[in-house]
């Protein structure tokens, strides 16, 4: 059984200003000393930052990439999110990558994020960049 | 390789959300909101499969919040709102400017020995894996955050010298929840660590805290 780790900077309002910002720095060590195989990580809003923090440290652990956010409600592209991944490319392995929205689309019961129409648009989207990928890197 | 999957939850439908309150209000019984929920993740995992993901989960959609749901499964909690926990004007102003509904963001807050009535997600699991083959991932609160969401002083310290005290349960009780799931043929199990980003990336202070 797999054991991973989500960390996000809240979550609880469509306005993004309202949430914490930061890259991951300061969670590197903490992060180190956690025995799990994989951190589920926020990387589609620009506020978390840039990857080569955690591919740096953290390479041979799996990575759940944020590869779409679930508080906008533009459908993002298969062309960004390939490239988000490539990204990731550069520290982890197509093994290690997997791919996720930053966070849930409905953390709070009454405050949910996406309709659904939109959140299963956002997952389709993730799907087609990931066969994009496969067919690239197999 | 490029395994895709999602974080946890999904939106939750009005019909859902209406039964949520009736639940919380006590106007239905437990089972009568189960069978709801069933249909609820019934349509989610649907959907999650037409998409073409490769690892599910069930949208929590039984839950009211990634946390709160605890007050369903163990003795000595009870679920509060942000609202009832803390009444100081300034701590209002706050979670107006941030955009947080008090009313609707609920808490398990600790009110005396925490114990696990039942499984915390092991019926989540059995009923997804009724539906798909597919692997599932459990999402579950993580110690760190319930050592600090649980613990109220004024309510807790009835049951617990300390926070840390309360906090060694909490770690038992994720324990034995992981080997149950992990029993159960649970795939993947991610625990939720929201309140890191609290520590590191809000200075002391700092109106961004509400946990």
């Amino acid at each position: 059984m797999r054991v991973g780790v989500h960390m996000c900077r809240g979550n609880w309002s469509k306005k993004d200003g309202v949430h914490l910002s930061g890259d991951y720095t300061p969670l590197v060590g903490a992060f180190e000393q956690m025995h799990v195989r994989q951190l589920v990580l926020e990387f589609a809003t620009p506020r978390a930052g840039d990857i080569d923090v955690v591919g740096r440290a953290l390479a041979g652990r799996e990575l759940g990439l944020g590869v779409v956010n679930q508080r906008s409600d533009q459908v993002e592209t298969v062309e960004s999110i390939v490239e988000k991944v490539e990204r990731a490319l550069q520290y982890f392995s197509p093994a290690q990558i997997f791919m996720n929205p930053d966070c849930g689309f409905g953390t709070f019961a009454q405050r949910c994020m996406s309709d659904e129409r939109t959140a299963v648009e956002k997952m389709r989207r993730i799907v087609q960049a990931a066969r994009v990928l496969r067919e690239r890197y197999h | 390789m490029f395994t895709v999957t999602q974080v946890g939850s999904w939106p939750r439908s009005e019909k859902l959300l209406g039964a949520l309150a009736e639940r919380q209000q006590g106007r239905i019984t437990r089972r009568e909101f189960e069978a709801l929920a069933d249909g609820e993740v019934r349509r989610a995992v649907a959907l999650q499969l037409e998409a073409g993901v490769d690892i599910v989960v069930d949208g929590e959609q039984r839950r009211d919040n990634f946390y709160s749901f605890l007050t369903e499964k163990l003795d000595g909690t009870r679920l509060m709102t942000l609202a009832e926990l803390e009444d100081r004007p300034s701590f209002r102003q706050t979670l107006v400017k941030l955009d947080v509904p008090a009313e609707a963001i609920k808490n398990a807050t600790c009110v005396g020995k925490l114990a696990r009535r039942e499984p915390l997600a092991v019926r989540e699991l059995e009923f997804v894996r009724t539906l798909t083959d597919r692997p599932v991932k459990v999402p579950l609160p993580g110690p760190y955050l319930l050592s600090r969401s649980m613990w109220v002083k004024s309510l807790s310290e009835k049951a617990y010298g300390s926070q840390e005290e309360m906090t060694d349960d909490v770690v038992g009780i994720l324990r034995d929840e992981l080997k149950e799931l992990k029993a159960a043929g649970c795939q993947f199990v991610q625990f939720d660590e929201p309140v890191l980003s609290d520590v590191v990336f809000a200075a002391k202070g700092d109106a961004t805290k509400f946990f």
